[in-house]
C-alpha cells in the first residue's frame, strides 16, 4: 500500500517538475550528474548515504560522492576550498543556521519551484523549514530528523525502583531518579560527558521546564528571557542531574557506557534518538530499554530538533543542474525519506509518513509521535547542542558554559546564569 | 666493593623509569587488545579487557574489508595514498633543506641571516592559518585535488624544519674545510656532494625521520585537498571513529590503528638510536 502512494506521489512530482523550463532543458539534453560533500563515511551514516546515492543512479543519475571523514570543521573546510576554487559541490550536507551564513558565501539554488511541485512545505515543521530558506527561498532541504532529548531508561534499572513508568514531569523525572539511588543504582543518569553530551542535558531541562522560555532564550538570544527564572531552574535541573551521574567519566562518547545502562548501573539516559540503533548495533535488545520523550513539565512532548540536511550550490553545467533537481526530488520523496531512516534509526523530515509499518521500530514511532505532538502544541524547537539553535560561534561560547558547569560543582545556578547571559553578550 | 647494581639509587632509577614506561605503554596495550576483540565483545563488557577469542579477523577487515562511504576496501588504497605523497616529499623536503641549510650557514651571503629567519618563522605559524593561502596557490597553479599538491606543500612547509636543522648541525663543520675546497677549484654543488653530504648522515636521518612521521600523520591538508578517493591514510582512520550515531568500531579501528601506525613505528625502530643522537648534534645553537 505504501508504495503506490509513494510511486504516484513521486510521478506527480517529476510532472510537475517537468514544467520547470530549467529542468526540461537540462533533462533532455544531458545525464544528471551530482557532486556531493559530506561527513558521512562510516557506519550506518554511510551505510544510507550509499542507499541514496544508489537509487539516484538507478533513476539514470551519475553520483560522485566525497566523503569527508571527521568532524563539521572539516568538512567546512573542504567545502570553503571548493568554493574558493570556483568548484563547488552541486550539493553539500550543512544543517541549521550554518545554511544561512554559508550561502552568503556563495550562490545558491532556488529550489521554491521544485519544493512548490513536491507541495512539501506543509508536511515539515515550521521552524526548521525556515533554517533552510533563509531569505525566503528555498536554498537546501533538511533529509531525516533526530531528537536530541529522547529519554532511555533501562528496565534493571527499573525493576531495581519498582518503578515501570517513565517520568512526564521533572517532578516525576527526579522522584524516579532518587528511588533508583536508593534501590541501589549507582548513577540514575547515565552519561558520557563529552561536550555535546553536556549541551543536550542543559536543552532537555531548560526546554522541559518551558519550551516558549526556550525558543526566546536560546533561540532568540532574549536578553530578559536569559537571565529569567527560568534558565536558573534549567541550571539547577542540570545540577541534579550531575549529582546522579558518575563523577568518574569524561569525556568519553556515551556509547562507551551503554553496557552499564543495560545492566541498571545506571538508570536513564538523556540522548538523541539514535542511541536505540547504537544499542540494536551493540547487540543488546530491545526489550531491555524503553524510550520515551523527554521530562516536560506541562505534560505534553516537548521535541528538541536536530536534522540533517542538503544545501545545494548553483553550478553553470546542465548535467550538475539536472542532477540538483532530481536530487531534490529524491531528498523530498516519502520513500527515500523511509529509506534514508529506516537505515540510520531517524524519522522522516515529512510528517506524514506512516511508520505503523515493518522496518520502523517503536523507539521511532514513539520519537514521530512525539514531533507530531509537539509541532501541535508549538513544542518543537531547535537544538542548541547540536547547531540547530545558533551559528558554530555562539554555539561553542555557550557550551563551554554548560561543560564547565557539568563539571565543576561549586557554581552555583544563579551564577551560571550570568555566565551564560556573558557568554552569549562576548560571542554575538 | 659493593655491587653497584643494588644502590638505592639505582633501584630507584629502574622502578621511576619501569612505572613510566608501564604509563605510556598502557595505552597501546589496550589498542593491541582491543584489535583482537570483536567489536560486540567490547561493547558489551568495556573497553579494557581480555580478548575471549582472538578475532584475527579485524586486522582483515582493517586492512581490506570495511567501508568508506561507498568504497568498501579497508585501508590499503589510503595507505598508498599516504605513501605516494609522503615518500617523496619527505626526499625533497630533506635534500632542498639540506642545500639550503648548506647555504646559509657555510655560504655567507647579504641577507643570509633573514632568508634563514624567515624559512624558519614557518615553523611558529598554526597549520590552520596557512589552509586558506594554500588554497589560493593550489586553485591558481591547478592542484587542487591532487596528491602532487599535497607533495608540494608538505616539501615546502617541510622546509621550515629541515633547514633549522641542517643549518645548525652544519655550523659545526670548521670554515676552513670549505676554503680549502675551493682553493681546489671545487664549487657550490660539488663541495656540497663531496663534503657536506657525507657528512651529514645523522642529521639526514633526523629530518627524514621527523618529516616522514609528520606527513604521514598529517591529517587536516590530506583531507581538505583531495577528493574521496585520494585521501591519506589518516582520513580513513578517522572515518573509522566518527560515526556520530552509531557504536565506536572499536576492534576494527585498534587493527587499522597499529597496521597504519607501522611504517612510521618501523622507521623509528630501524633508526630510533641514531634520532636523539642527530637530534641533539642539530640541537640549536
Amino acid at each position: 500500500m505504501p508504495i503506490t502512494t509513494t510511486r504516484r506521489r513521486l510521478l506527480a512530482g517529476s510532472a510537475a517538475a517537468l514544467a520547470l523550463p530549467a529542468f526540461v532543458r537540462a533533462q533532455g539534453a544531458v545525464k544528471p550528474r551530482l557532486t556531493a560533500i559530506s561527513q558521512w563515511s562510516a557506519g550506518s551514516d554511510g551505510a544510507a548515504i550509499t542507499a541514496l546515492g544508489k537509487k539516484f543512479e538507478e533513476k539514470g543519475g551519475v553520483g560522485q560522492h566525497s566523503p569527508v571523514p571527521g568532524f563539521t570543521t572539516e568538512m567546512m573546510n573542504k567545502l570553503r576550498a571548493q568554493i574558493i576554487a570556483g568548484d563547488p559541490p552541486a550539493c553539500s550536507q550543512l544543517k541549521g543556521p550554518e545554511i544561512a551564513a554559508w550561502s552568503k558565501i556563495a550562490p545558491t539554488v532556488d529550489l521554491d519551484a521544485v519544493v512548490a511541485a513536491a507541495d512539501y512545505e506543509k508536511v515539515v515543521a515550521p521552524d526548521l523549514a525556515k533554517l533552510h530558506k533563509p531569505t525566503g527561498k528555498w536554498i537546501a532541504l533538511p533529509l531525516q530528523i533526530y531528537s536530541t532529548n529522547m529519554l532511555f531508561l533501562s528496565k534493571r534499572a527499573l525493576d531495581k525502583a519498582k518503578a515501570d513508568k517513565p517520568p512526564v514531569t521533572w517532578a516525576d523525572f527526579n522522584a524516579l531518579a532518587e528511588k533508583m539511588k536508593t534501590n541501589g543504582v549507582t548513577s540514575p543518569v547515565g552519561t558520557g560527558g563529552t561536550r555535546a553530551d553536556d549541551g543536550q542535558k542543559f536543552e532537555a531541562s531548560l526546554a522541559g521546564i518551558s519550551p516558549a522560555v526556550y525558543r526566546s532564550a536560546i533561540m532568540n538570544l532574549d536578553k530578559k528571557a536569559l537571565e529569567g527564572p527560568e534558565v536558573k531552574a534549567a541550571f539547577a535541573q542540570m545540577r541534579k542531574l550531575t549529582e546522579w551521574m558518575d563523577p568518574n567519566v569524561g569525556a568519553q562518547p556515551y556509547a562507551t557506557n551503554l553496557k552499564r545502562f543495560i545492566d541498571g548501573d545506571m538508570g536513564m539516559l538523556i540522548m538523541g534518538g539514535w542511541a536505540q540503533g547504537v544499542l540494536k548495533n551493540a547487540g543488546f535488545r530491545l526489550d531491555d530499554f524503553i524510550i520515551a520523550p523527554g521530562p516536560s513539565d506541562n505534560g505534553k512532548p516537548v521535541f528538541l530538533l536536530n536534522a540533517d540536511a542538503f544545501i545545494f550550490w548553483q553550478r553553470k553545467e546542465a548535467d550538475l543542474q539536472a542532477g540538483q533537481m532530481l536530487m531534490a526530488q529524491l531528498v523530498m520523496d516519502p520513500a527515500i525519506q523511509t529509506m534514508y531512516s529506516q537505515i540510520t534509526g531517524s524519522i522522516p523530515v515529512r510528517t506524514d509518513v506512516d511508520l505503523s509499518g515493518e522496518g520502523w521500530s517503536d523507539g521511532q514511532r514513539t520519537t514521530a509521535a512525539a514531533l507530531k505532538n509537539a509541532m501541535g502544541n508549538n513544542q518543537a524547537v531547535l537544538s542548541l547542542a547540536h547547531n540547530m539553535a545558533q551559528e558554530n560561534g555562539l554555539t561553542a561560547a555557550m557550551i563551554d558554559v554548560f561543560t564547565e558547569y557539568a563539571k565543576n560543582k561549586t557554581i552555583k545556578p544563579e551564577e551560571a546564569v550570568a555566565r551564560l547571559a556573558d557568554a552569549v553578550e562576548g560571542a554575538r | 666493593m659493593r655491587d653497584r647494581s643494588f644502590a638505592p639509587t639505582r633501584i630507584l632509577t629502574y622502578l621511576v623509569a619501569t612505572l613510566f614506561a608501564a604509563a605510556y605503554l598502557a595505552p597501546l596495550l589496550v589498542v593491541v587488545l582491543n584489535s583482537l576483540r570483536t567489536n560486540e565483545e567490547i561493547a558489551q563488557s568495556s573497553m579494557i579487557g581480555w580478548p575471549q577469542h582472538m578475532a584475527w579477523g579485524n586486522y582483515a577487515l582493517a586492512w581490506s574489508g570495511f567501508c568508506v562511504a561507498e568504497t568498501c576496501a579497508g585501508i590499503r588504497p589510503y595507505m598508498l595514498n599516504s605513501a605516494l605523497i609522503t615518500i617523496p616529499a619527505t626526499i625533497f623536503s630533506t635534500l632542498l633543506g639540506a642545500v639550503a641549510g648548506y647555504a646559509v650557514s657555510l655560504w655567507r651571503f647579504r641577507g643570509d641571516v633573514w632568508i634563514y629567519g624567515i624559512v624558519t618563522l614557518g615553523l611558529f605559524l598554526p597549520q590552520q592559518m596557512r589552509l586558506l593561502p594554500w588554497t589560493i596557490v593550489l586553485r591558481d597553479i591547478g592542484l587542487i585535488n591532487t596528491l602532487s599538491g599535497l607533495v608540494l606543500i608538505h616539501t615546502i612547509q617541510g622546509l621550515s624544519f629541515t633547514v633549522l636543522f641542517c643549518r645548525n648541525y652544519y655550523v659545526a663543520i670548521p670554515h676552513e674545510l670549505i676554503r680549502a675546497a675551493r682553493i681546489d677549484g671545487a664549487g657550490f654543488f660539488r663541495i656540497f656532494w663531496r663534503i657536506i653530504l657525507p657528512l651529514s648522515g645523522p642529521i639526514l636521518l633526523v629530518t627524514v625521520i621527523w618529516q616522514f612521521t609528520h606527513i604521514w600523520n598529517e591529517f587536516l591538508y590530506g583531507v581538505t585537498f583531495t577528493p574521496g578517493q585520494q585521501q591519506p591514510v589518516t582520513a580513513a582512520l578517522i572515518a573509522l571513529s566518527a560515526a556520530v550515531a552509531d557504536i565506536p568500531q572499536h576492534g576494527v579501528q585498534s587493527a587499522a590503528v597499529i597496521i597504519a601506525a607501522l611504517p612510521t613505528l618501523l622507521i623509528y625502530l630501524f633508526g630510533g638510536k641514531y634520532f636523539v643522537r642527530g637530534l641533539t648534534a642539530g640541537a640549536v645553537k
